[in-house]
């Protein structure tokens, strides 16, 4: 109800006639436009991937290297790097708003567009409730509140059919290993433990406070987790993030190993805060509950 | 030609370099900005909100301006510790100090603090603070009751600098997984557009370091004589020593504050000035302050625009130029001499 | 043991008063005793020099003799004050060298060092002005007086036409002569030679003591020589100072000192002391041990 709020005073900001609007992002900053954006960098993936699920493509004039969905995408130029975008090019394009994340920029960029006197708007998004107000705040600044409906009301309903078809199994433990080698998991800060839990699963990595801990090998293995899920990185050119499962086979005591319940998958998608979210839910869950979906 | 006139005119190449340089990496770009729009925003004859004004005068020319005082800063701290220690392939990375400034950057935007003018003190601050560790721990394990042993100066330098880029890999490997990418980017060396006021302060220091060795020069030349006959020769060497080693430290710190360690200037730079003007260091310490802004802003324009819009970083440019240079180094002119 | 303060032998190289009496000594050692902080330095005793005394009038040539580690190089690392005496005064023209400053002490007194570090960069001329630097240390380069300074002391040794080569091109003896220049360029009141031929062979060895008479003669200079080669010494020194373990053996006219009782106490072997038939110096060998094939 409060997002709905908060959302429905942006939109109402947003379409008052032309002059400066004050905006709070979610970083909860004050961001000062001088109207509604009209040429935006979005220098996080997922914001571009929404952007152009809800048909703005149009006030976007620049993204960032790792902008990969939908391939449409490429037709808009690229400023470089999350971690280090070229200034001069961003710069030429004339964007009118910035829009930046904590999570995977950097605090300098933000600081240098600071200086430039370009707007720069920060979105953070740990929860699927977040994913959903970020959609809205999309929305808002572009003009499409309108389409904001149908995406997130698309996106809630598949979520809750996930829910429903596992609400009657008994939860197993979850290992998801974000990276092996150091072992990288997800901790209770992050989407992915409330994505396991809405999938019917327990992860054994969930009580840890920081978003994505360092684990060690024999904790995880310690803690016995029926189903294990490697997220593999590898794209098609290059091998480097490839999940490996052959190096879990030896651990035959975990009930995963034992059970053959070790999988890996491209899970790209949950790594992202966007749209395809629930497919990402629902090939989770058919790993963790391949009963509930025969 | 006497010595002073020499200088004057090596300076005077160097300084005209210097020009072409600077007016070369002022007009490439990624922008696309064309030569007449770039010397219209120097002119002050556009916009203050023009894309030329912002990308000429708020992103391209501080760049450059850093660049300038960051090769300077850092060719004449190479100068400073060949002379110091005697030996030619010294430079601030082998002496453990640029680990140290660059331990404490680490930390602290680990503790995050960024480059705003009050912050860049802080942050500044640290590195020097890092600096001045590294080359404490070195000097205390050099240091003999005639002063500096160079020799061990040299050989604490390298086991200084291996401890320090052990710790920055610890706290590396405990940092927040989300801001890993920003801190190994800074590692490998970056000119970033820096704000005036910072500007000022990193120019200041820089300065400071150049006058302290500069002043100094004279007396390096003395210390090859070796350090006994230096002092039957009216040199205080134990205080020269000292002093020389600060001011080297100061530079190394305040560059590696505001720009990330970047290495191979401090050798590459002194090395190829030696060639054209011989082993004098009052010829060596005020050509290299310029040779350096010439190298290290060549080196940056590289990196800025060779695979456009993405950036190298400039530490990278620098070591591809000077690896491999270091190695020919050692395989003519040392040979015999290591 | 005799300390004998004695006057430089009757010759008009030294100074004298006008009313003919001796002039005040330009080095005075003062009961001066020194010990190396590291015990491994000195081989023998807790002091590497003890209760040292005697003086060194100007204008006298003094040579400094006696066997390994008698304490010869502590005495110019003394001198120069390289290090301080850990009892007793060194003084310089009646005022303590520890009083001195660096570059003063540096305008009086010049060192000949017995090697030069190796790789030395610098050509014969660079070399050489440096002599200048105690005469000017603030100033950043040297001065068109410092470089007339300097190629008159390359002239004097003979090194003038070497100036643009780098030292590492000159040969030992080139180079010995290139140091000798840079110190005769400091215009000091006191010259200090370590080993000066060492290294050199008959004719730069010949070279070196026509030069040191040449400098001590015409400008009149004092000299302090520190030599192995005793014939050297003895041809040239107007008086000779001979070291023990750190302590004054002799002191006294080449004549008094070179005899054979105490340079065999001294150096423990077995001497043999003729007289040079043209200086009419003393002249010392070793008794070379019984040939084998000798009828």
């Amino acid at each position: 109800m409060r997002l709905a709020l908060a959302a429905l005073a942006l939109a109402l900001a947003m379409t008052s006639p032309a002059g400066a609007l004050t905006v709070r992002d979610m970083l909860g900053r004050e961001v000062v436009l001088a109207g509604p954006p009209a040429r935006i960098v979005s220098l996080v993936p997922s914001v571009t991937e929404i952007v152009f699920s809800l048909g703005a493509q149009d006030r976007l004039v620049g993204r960032t290297d790792f902008c990969d969905y939908p391939l449409r995408v490429r037709s808009k130029p690229s400023v470089g790097g999350m971690v280090n975008p070229n200034l001069e090019t961003l710069v030429a394009l004339k964007p009118d708003l910035v829009i930046g994340t904590d999570e995977g920029n950097r605090e300098e960029t933000f600081r240098q567009l600071e200086r430039l006197r370009i707007p720069t708007y920060l979105v953070h998004a740990n929860r699927i409730a977040e994913t959903v107000d970020l959609i809205t705040r999309v929305g808002a600044l572009t003009g499409h509140q309108a389409d904001v409906p149908r995406l997130t009301g698309a996106m809630l309903q598949r979520v809750e059919a996930v829910r429903r078809a596992v609400a009657p199994f008994r939860r197993p433990r979850v290992l998801y290993v974000l990276w092996p080698d150091p072992l990288i998991v997800p901790g209770r800060t992050s989407m992915l433990t409330e994505l396991i839990e809405i999938a019917g699963g327990e992860s054994i990595t969930a009580a840890d406070t920081d978003a994505y801990p360092r684990f060690s090998l024999e904790a995880a293995v310690t803690r016995a987790p029926e189903v294990i899920i490697l997220a593999d990185h590898s794209t098609g050119a290059s091998t480097a993030g490839r999940a490996a499962p052959e190096k879990w086979q030896r651990l035959v005591s975990v009930p995963a190993i034992r059970d053959g319940r070790l999988h890996s998958a491209d899970l790209s998608v949950l790594h992202r805060y966007g749209p395809r979210v629930p497919e990402g839910l629902e090939t989770l869950a058919r790993m963790i509950h391949p009963e509930a979906f025969r | 030609m006497s010595a002073g006139r020499r200088l004057a005119l090596a300076l005077g190449v160097l300084g005209f370099a210097l020009l072409a340089v600077t007016a070369l990496a002022l007009f490439v770009g990624s922008a696309g900005l064309s030569p007449a729009a770039v010397a219209r925003a120097l002119a002050g004859r556009a916009g203050p909100d023009s894309i030329e004004s912002v990308v000429t005068l708020q992103l391209r020319l501080p760049r450059v301006l850093a660049a300038v005082l960051a090769g300077g800063g850092l060719a004449v701290a190479g100068v400073a510790f060949q002379g110091l220690t005697r030996n030619p392939l010294a430079e601030p990375a082998v002496l453990g100090v640029s680990s140290g400034a660059a331990f404490g950057v680490v930390l602290a935007q680990i503790f995050g603090l960024g480059l705003s003018t009050l912050q860049a003190l802080g942050v500044t601050g640290f590195a020097f603070g890092g600096a001045l560790l590294a080359a404490g721990v070195v000097y205390l394990i050099a240091a003999m009751p005639g002063g500096l042993s160079i020799q061990t100066l040299l050989l604490a330098g390298v086991i200084v600098g291996i401890f320090f880029t052990s710790a920055i890999t610890v706290l590396i490997s405990v940092v927040d997984f989300n801001r890993l990418g920003g801190v190994v980017h800074w590692l490998l060396g970056n000119l970033a557009p820096i704000p005036p006021a910072s500007l000022g302060l990193f120019g200041l220091l820089a300065l400071a370091g150049f006058w302290i060795v500069v002043r100094s020069a004279r007396e390096l030349n003395l210390l090859a004589l070796g350090e006994e006959a230096a002092v039957q020769l009216g040199v205080d060497a134990a205080r020269l020593k000292r002093r020389v080693f600060v001011a080297a430290a100061l530079l190394t710190g305040t560059v590696v504050a505001f720009t990330g360690p970047i290495g191979f200037v401090g050798l590459v730079v002194p090395h190829v000035l030696r060639g054209a003007l011989g082993q004098d260091n009052r010829l060596l310490v005020p050509t290299a302050l310029v040779a350096g802004g010439i190298f290290l802003l060549a080196a940056d324009t590289v990196a800025r625009n060779v695979v456009a819009p993405a950036e190298l970083s400039v530490g990278v440019i620098t070591s591809f130029c000077g690896a491999p240079f270091f190695v020919y180094l050692l395989r003519t002119r040392y040979r015999s001499n290591l | 043991m005799t300390t004998d303060r004695g006057l430089p032998a009757g010759d008009a190289r030294a100074a004298r008063h006008r009313d003919g009496s001796a002039p005040a000594p330009l080095v005075e050692f003062d009961d001066v005793s020194f010990a190396y902080p590291h015990p491994a330095a000195q081989p023998g005793g807790r002091f590497s020099l003890a209760n040292v005394s005697f003086a060194i009038g100007p204008g006298e040539v003094l040579g400094v003799i006696g066997p390994n580690s008698a304490g010869k190089t502590t005495l110019l690392r003394l001198l120069t004050r390289v290090v301080r005496p850990a009892r007793g005064d060194v003084r310089l023209d009646g005022c303590p060298v520890g009083a001195l400053g660096h570059a003063e002490l540096a305008r009086q007194v010049a060192v000949v060092p017995q090697e030069m570090p190796r790789p030395f960069p610098f050509s014969v001329e660079q070399l050489v002005l440096m002599g200048r630097y105690p005469h000017a240390p603030a100033r950043f380069f040297e001065s068109e007086e410092d470089r007339a300074h300097a190629r008159a002391a390359m002239e004097a040794t003979g090194v003038l036409h070497l100036a643009a080569l780098p030292l590492e091109q000159l040969s030992g003896g080139e180079r010995q002569r290139a140091v000798l220049a840079r110190a005769l360029a400091q215009q000091p009141r006191l010259l200090v030679l370590d080993e000066p031929t060492s290294h050199l062979d008959l004719r730069y060895q010949a070279e070196t003591a026509a030069l040191l008479q040449r400098v001590n003669g015409q400008r009149g200079m004092t000299v302090v020589l520190v030599s192995h080669d005793l014939n050297l010494a003895a041809e040239v020194c107007d008086r000779l100072l001979l070291l023990c373990g750190g302590r004054v053996a002799r002191i006294g006219t080449p004549a008094e000192v070179l005899r054979r009782e105490a340079l065999e106490e001294v150096f423990r072997c077995a001497v043999v002391v003729d007289v040079n038939p043209t200086s009419g110096r003393p002249l010392v060998r070793v008794a070379w041990p019984e040939s084998r094939t000798r009828r």
